[in-house]
């Protein structure tokens, strides 16, 4: 300890130049922090899926409906437990105007993303069936059941906008094939659902269901099933099972293309390409980048100081000592621009989960929760002290090798 | 016993395929309280002896006895902490430390002591005191003159208590009037304080302050 005031007037040597270092140190860290965090989150609501959960979709794309005749035949193959139809609403709260509620305004077509959450319409029969995680009391249920304007909503969601059992609001879809000619649907919230965290880790209550029938006859009995929820009765065979689906249908019109929850929600999130591959590879390229910019700083730094080592060797400090020296400024450079770097991550955080608009983007697609975790927070401060070693590192060897008599004839 | 004891010392350096010798066979004694001075022409290793006598280099071959130990047989740890014990070293160009005040240089060597901060504070405020300076403790080398530095360079040399303390042309980048003061300052150390003190230097009148004097040319003495 008693070198760090030696060490901080150094640093300050040139402020300028440190404070870049930093600074890019700093950008290194927030951009771990920050893509690990959203890794982290997806990889927390892809644990949150059942392996004992299939996805059948349309083979081509998402977009496209299923013919609801599927659903039986799904159900009849070996293995499949329950079948579960749903489609994707895609609604929104429609815009508040001035002077105007939700519902005096409830023919306006336009829209309010900054408020969008995931909701869908279900066989709710089935759908509850399956999806044990979603704890819905049951006499909420039976309510539930009876009503077709009727929805469960997650106590997320709940909270966030204060709705309550008997509460009404009012969805526009985007999708047009989803509206009705007489303006937004009209819910009512007939249960509200909630999840055990240790049961079920990584679910997301910010979510909207109600029945599919209420969808299909709103919309002129014309609608098809976005994809089927299918649950089966082990895990082990769902290879199996998804191969028999999928035969089923292969001289079909409308092929299907069946897999795993995860695998499902995984392409969902992603929609093209590999996410997590990408976001890896930006992180290392990052990294790598600021290494070099460190080494090279320190490098400088070592070089302009050369006298400086050599005085310090004659005066008795050992070619260990100095060497040590020079690391620890570099780690403290990654300390300072690891610490920055993971404040400035706390604050992206932060912003992105209260700003409007990007809050309600990113609860659409399950990543409400998105926070700064702790484990990636240290990861990041280690990354950046680990960085500041190797970076220091290299000047710093040349400076335990350097022999006092050759630095001070370079005076 | 002599307090530096220099024996058949050859230094040969070695670039590629060529080899200079730079001291060829020297032996010179400097008894304790001794102020010694090393003169010749450039390239003639005085420096070069005078590391030596630091224990910053090594000989090829010989023995370098300083304060009762061999540096010659030392490896390199052993020779820092040897240097930090016994030897006090002199740049011809002060070497302060620049983003360090005049304080903070002289206690730097103290760095490697077990002392409190507050005992090294008041160590490197007596050294200042001793080369006249306390009144500019907390003043950084570039708001110092050449002569002022050079006293924080001493301070800072002397503040460890070293046996032996090594001047390398320490007036050589000074004017005249601040080279009397520095070798004033020399002389008292070593009147006064009875250091042991070598000095390498160009300047006859530099090297008439000294008690003996001894003339390199091509790495052996001439007296």
């Amino acid at each position: 300890m008693k070198f760090l005031p030696y060490l901080l007037k150094h640093l300050r040597r040139s402020w300028f130049r440190t404070g870049l270092t930093v600074l890019a140190m700093a950008l290194c860290i927030f951009l771990f922090c920050t893509l690990q965090s959203v890794l982290a989150q997806i990889g927390a609501l892809l644990d949150s899926t059942s392996a004992k959960r299939l996805v059948t979709r349309n083979a081509v794309s998402i977009v496209f409906d299923l013919p609801q005749a599927y659903g039986a035949r799904i159900q009849s193959v070996p293995g499949v437990e329950r079948v579960a139809l749903n489609s994707w609403f895609g609604g929104s709260l429609p815009t508040k105007k001035e002077g105007k509620t939700s519902e005096e305004d409830s023919s306006s077509s336009t829209t309010d993303w900054s408020n969008f959450f995931p909701n869908i319409a279900v066989e709710l029969g089935p759908f509850f069936a399956m999806y044990p995680e979603y704890q819905l009391p049951p006499d909420q249920y039976q309510a539930l059941l009876q009503d077709q304007r009727g929805c469960a909503i997650g106590r997320k969601l709940a909270d966030k906008f204060g709705w309550k059992i008997g509460d009404t609001f009012y969805l526009e879809s985007f999708i047009p094939v989803h509206r009705k000619a007489d303006g937004p649907f009209e819910f009512v919230v007939r249960g509200i659902f909630d999840t055990d965290p240790v049961k079920y880790p990584g679910t997301d209550t910010n979510i909207m269901v109600f029945s599919y029938k209420y969808l299909y006859e709103a919309t002129g009995r014309t609608l098809g099933a976005g994809t089927y929820y299918v649950a089966i009765k082990d895990p082990e065979k769902a290879g199996e099972v998804s191969a028999a689906i999928d035969a089923l249908f292969e001289n079909s019109d409308a092929q299907t293309r069946t897999e795993t929850e995860k695998a499902f929600a995984a392409s969902f999130i992603s929609m093209a390409g590999n996410l997590a591959l990408l976001l890896n590879g930006i992180g290392v390229a990052v990294t790598f980048t600021i290494l070099l910019v460190v080494t090279n700083t320190m490098s400088i730094a070592v070089r302009e100081r050369r006298t400086e080592i050599a005085v310090l060797k004659t005066l008795g400090f050992t070619s260990p000592q100095v060497m040590g020296l020079v690391v620890a400024e570099s780690i403290l450079i990654g300390v300072m621009g690891g610490a920055l770097g993971i404040g400035a991550s706390q604050g992206m955080m932060w912003l992105l989960t209260h700003t409007p608009g990007i809050r309600d983007a990113l609860a659409g697609i399950g990543l409400s929760s998105l926070s700064l975790r702790p484990l990636v927070a240290a990861l990041g401060f280690a990354n950046a002290v680990f960085l500041g070693f190797v970076a220091g590192f290299v000047p710093a060897l040349g400076a335990y090798r350097a022999r006092i008599t050759d630095m001070l004839r370079t005076v | 016993m002599a307090m530096v004891d220099v024996r058949d010392v050859t230094k040969v350096y070695r670039r590629d395929t060529e080899e200079l010798t730079v001291l060829n066979g020297l032996s010179l004694q400097v008894e304790e309280g001794d102020f010694a001075a090393l003169m010749g022409p450039s390239g003639s290793g005085k420096s070069t002896l005078l590391n030596l006598i630091a224990g910053i280099d090594k000989p090829t071959s010989g023995d370098v006895v300083v304060a009762g130990t061999n540096v010659a047989q030392l490896g390199e740890t052993e020779l820092a902490e040897f240097r930090s014990h016994n030897v006090g070293f002199i740049f011809q160009f002060y070497n302060l430390i620049p983003v360090l005040n005049a304080t903070e240089n002289v206690e730097l060597p103290l760095l490697l002591t077990h002392l409190s901060k507050a005992e090294r504070r008041e160590r490197a405020l007596t050294a200042l005191k001793v080369v006249g300076l306390a009144d500019r403790a907390a003043h950084y080398p570039r708001q110092l003159s050449g002569g002022q530095e050079q006293r924080v360079a001493i301070a800072r040399a002397i503040v460890t208590d070293p046996k032996v303390l090594v001047a390398d042309e320490p007036t050589g980048d000074l004017d005249a009037r601040s080279a009397t003061e520095i070798l004033d300052l020399i002389g008292i150390l070593n009147r006064d304080f009875r250091k042991t003190i070598v000095m390498v230097t160009h300047d006859p009148r530099a090297a008439e302050r000294a008690r003996t004097q001894h003339h390199l040319e091509k790495g052996v003495l001439r007296d």
